[in-house]
């Protein structure tokens, strides 16, 4: 059966919010409102790096990570076992999505997320231009609303606009339980983790510290399944050691 | 960093107060969201089975919405 996650490497990550960016514009996300955010570890503000700058011919301290962070899908989701009328789920292939028809807006599902990565329309949502964005209808005020995977996109054989916008190759979306998908190798053969592993909501998104992957390999904005081999050059078949 | 709307990753200490400001003036009863959202935690950490959770909050859940409709329902499980 098919299990989609994503991988992110963080060590390939440049915290250029392509991805938020793509995600907002294919999604129709509200003025306002990402289903799809970079977060820095570093400085006390969005964009400050912690550290200091060279000073007098010495070294500076300057430092900063990005932490890209959305929907984690995850397997034991909390926010699934809390809606009461059943509006988010978890669809056969993994990705867990809201019915925006069944929503009563309760917010259940978002007191439930340890990753806080569902936002809510409290007002009606406002759309620049006003017919909005991306081939994603708008969804109305009084609803939750999240990250899909591109649910709409990968019903489609394409991969999530996240993943095919990522100038770094940082982020990998396939099957997981497909032992040969690079995003099952990526797992099994570099240091990943997941965000907030303690929680036990087993998330479906793995970051990649340490060791650099090739990142996505495939150069075309289809889903690595839909792809013939020969479009697929450099997957690597265990760890190559460094960038391709 | 403080905005609901925005994704953070909170540490769990201060996860209760933050959930508190996402229930607040909810039109359904925030104590109720905040206590399943606890718990559903608690049942992915294994700490609670699916059963126990719906079991322990399906009449709170009924009376609050009119149905209860979530996915954790065991199987031959009676509503009456």
């Amino acid at each position: 059966m098919t299990n989609y996650g994503l991988v992110i490497d963080q060590e390939r990550c440049i915290g250029c919010q392509a991805c938020a960016v793509s995600c907002k514009q294919e999604n129709n996300v509200p003025m306002g409102q990402f289903w799809n955010r970079v977060l820095t570890e570093g400085g006390d503000k969005l964009d400050t790096p912690a550290g200091g700058y060279p000073e007098d011919g010495d070294d500076g301290t300057l430092d900063m990570h990005y932490q890209p962070t959305a929907c984690q899908h995850c397997e034991n989701a909390p926010c699934v076992k809390v809606c009461p009328v059943n509006a988010t789920y978890t669809r056969d292939d993994g990705i867990v999505e809201i019915d925006y028809d069944k929503c009563i807006g309760c917010r259940y599902c978002m007191a439930a997320c340890p990753y806080n990565a569902r936002v809510f329309n409290w007002d009606e949502p406002e759309h620049v231009p006003e017919e909005g964005t991306g081939d994603v209808e708008a969804r109305p005020q009084g609803v939750v609303e999240k990250c899909t995977f591109c649910s709409h996109r990968v019903d489609e054989g394409l991969d999530p606009a996240c993943v095919v916008n990522c100038p770094a190759d940082a982020r990998i979306f396939g099957d997981l339980d497909e032992e040969t998908s690079t995003v099952s190798k990526y797992v099994n053969n570099y240091e990943t983790d997941r965000l907030l592993e303690d929680r036990g909501t087993d998330p479906k998104t793995y970051y990649i510290r340490g060791e650099m992957s090739p990142g996505r390999p495939q150069t075309s904005d289809k889903l690595e399944s839909e792809l013939d081999d020969d479009a697929m050059p450099g997957v690597p078949a265990a760890k190559s050691g460094g960038d391709d | 960093m403080n905005d609901p709307q925005q994704p953070t990753l909170t540490p769990l200490p201060e996860w209760e107060s933050e959930a508190m400001d996402i229930l607040d003036g909810v039109d359904y009863d925030a104590e109720l969201g905040l206590q399943m959202a606890r718990d559903a935690i608690r049942v992915s950490n294994g700490e609670l089975t699916d059963a126990e959770f719906h079991e322990k909050y399906h009449e709170d859940v009924l009376a609050e919405f009119g149905e209860d409709n979530r996915p954790t329902e065991p199987e031959g499980f009676d509503d009456g």
